[in-house]
């Protein structure tokens, strides 16, 4: 206990540590936000394309988002993580950061783009068809009524999927980068089996505090939007 | 000559090998209160919804005022065909308002402050003034569907569809919407009502429809249809359901 203890108090003062542990959690952030950020981009447009109407204009689209998806759900994101990195982009010198992002960001938009089209698919009939019989066109109904029908049912989902996300990028350390989950392995590293107890548990707290607080921040969202149909 | 608002010409609507609609003509006058009656599944709601183009014709022709509806001017058609669902379906995000106002205001019809004032005038009528700030959701199925009533009111519709107005209510809340039905109607706007009120049908009716396996197969004034029924399916569905 007191080795334990010791270990604790050498990772907090120790300044090296103290650096790789925030450099790797920056980049966990970095890599994570902008996947988010491609993946919503890339689901919306996926579930937009899945979702409208059958025409000769949207049959390839339509068929391209099929393969897409078929594709990213049916691989791992580890072997999709590396033909990115090996195939793709194995061009020197090429930021790791932007392949990073690609990578997750082109495996999420298929999970959102999931979530976002029965998002839009589980609002009422009944409610497009009011909007329509009223003489609205296909945007406007989309745009007032289903749109934000749609997002109550796809909020909780999508906090799913970007918590998944971010503990998913973890796994960026198997091609040489150092997020959090690779700085807390480099701390314990070279010494033996106890030391590596400290700082993968300092590791552990940094991955769960931030799932934490996008939880409770999603949740909040999912009140507020509730109450905007509430009674009274 | 007496003027027709709507003339429908070999109507068909077809789901993969499934004939609903097989090839219906039919004329409706300015003013006239058409009921539209047949067993279930006899296709009378989707020809109702054929008209609005809720659902897509197979084939044929439907013209409102002459025009021809076409995919390019089904927008500008459904702002002068009002429609009243089963189900109410007052948008679910929309205050009571909001449902009656968004439309209007949208299309241009009304500046917001006329249509305001005209949709409050509508609530104070039917008693649900102290509503309008609700969401759907705080009103009974028969406050809701008397405020669709409403909602389409808004519009001044040259035709009102009515798809079962009271199908999905409880029997107390079924009297006070064919109340409004009925008030509508004597302002004068041209009707068609598919309903399984018979007591109200004979009542307002200018004309009874009865259609069956996708045909019209008898039509006429409710007096005669319901006293002497030319038809033996007519006559058979008389006897089953009076």
């Amino acid at each position: 206990m007191d080795e334990f203890g010791s270990k604790v108090v050498e990772l907090f003062t120790t300044p090296e540590y103290i650096d790789s542990l925030l450099h790797g959690f920056l980049l966990t952030l970095q890599i994570s936000f902008f996947a988010i950020l491609l993946g919503l981009l890339i689901g919306l447009i996926v579930a937009l394309v899945d979702t409208s109407e059958r025409s000769k204009w949207t049959i390839l689209p339509k068929a391209i988002c099929k393969i897409y998806t078929t594709i990213i759900r049916g691989t791992p994101m580890a072997l999709q993580l590396f033909i990115m990195f090996f195939v793709i982009f194995a061009i020197r010198g090429f930021p790791q950061i932007i392949i990073a992002i690609l990578a997750f960001g082109f495996n999420s938009g298929a999970y959102v783009g999931e979530v976002i089209r029965s998002g839009i698919q589980s609002v009422d009939r009944g409610q497009r068809e009011a909007g329509l019989a009223l003489g609205l066109s296909k945007f406007t109904v989309f745009r007032r009524i289903v749109a934000p029908q749609a997002i109550k049912n796809i909020i909780p989902a999508l906090g799913n999927e970007i918590i998944t996300v971010i503990k998913e990028t973890a796994i960026v350390s198997m091609v040489g980068m150092y997020d959090l989950n690779m700085a807390a392995k480099d701390i314990g590293s070279g010494q033996n089996m106890a030391s590596y107890i400290v700082p993968m548990f300092v590791a552990a707290l940094f991955y769960l505090v931030t799932i934490y607080l996008i939880t409770f921040a999603i949740k909040r969202i999912e009140k507020h939007l509730q109450k905007s149909e509430a009674r009274g | 000559m007496e003027e027709n608002i709507l003339e429908i010409k070999k109507l068909k609507k077809e789901y993969g090998r499934n004939k609903v609609i097989r090839g219906i003509d039919f004329e409706l006058g300015v003013g006239e209160k058409v009921v539209v009656l047949g067993p279930s599944g006899s296709g009378k709601s989707t020809f109702l919804r054929c008209i609005n183009r809720m659902e897509e014709p197979t084939s044929g022709e439907i013209r409102l005022n002459g025009e021809l509806i076409t995919d390019k001017n089904i927008q500008r058609m459904r702002q002068q065909i009002g429609m009243v669902f089963q189900h109410f379906n007052l948008i679910r995000n929309l205050t009571v308002m909001e449902n009656l106002t968004l439309a209007p205001v949208k299309l241009k019809l009304m500046d917001a402050v006329a249509a305001e004032k005209k949709a409050r005038g509508f609530l104070r009528h039917i008693g649900l003034l102290n509503k309008a700030n609700s969401f759907p959701a705080a009103l009974s199925g028969g406050q809701q569907q008397r405020v669709a009533i409403v909602r389409a009111m808004m519009m001044n519709p040259k035709v009102l569809l009515f798809d079962e107005p009271t199908s999905a209510l409880d029997p107390e809340s079924i009297g006070d919407v064919l109340a409004l039905i009925r008030e509508v109607a004597n302002t004068g706007v041209t009707m068609m009502i598919v309903t399984h009120e018979m007591g109200f049908a004979r009542e307002i009716a200018s004309r009874i429809v009865f259609i069956d396996e996708g045909h019209i197969i008898e039509e006429g004034a409710p007096g005669e249809f319901f006293s002497h029924p030319k038809t033996p399916r007519v006559q058979e569905f008389l006897q089953k359901v009076l």
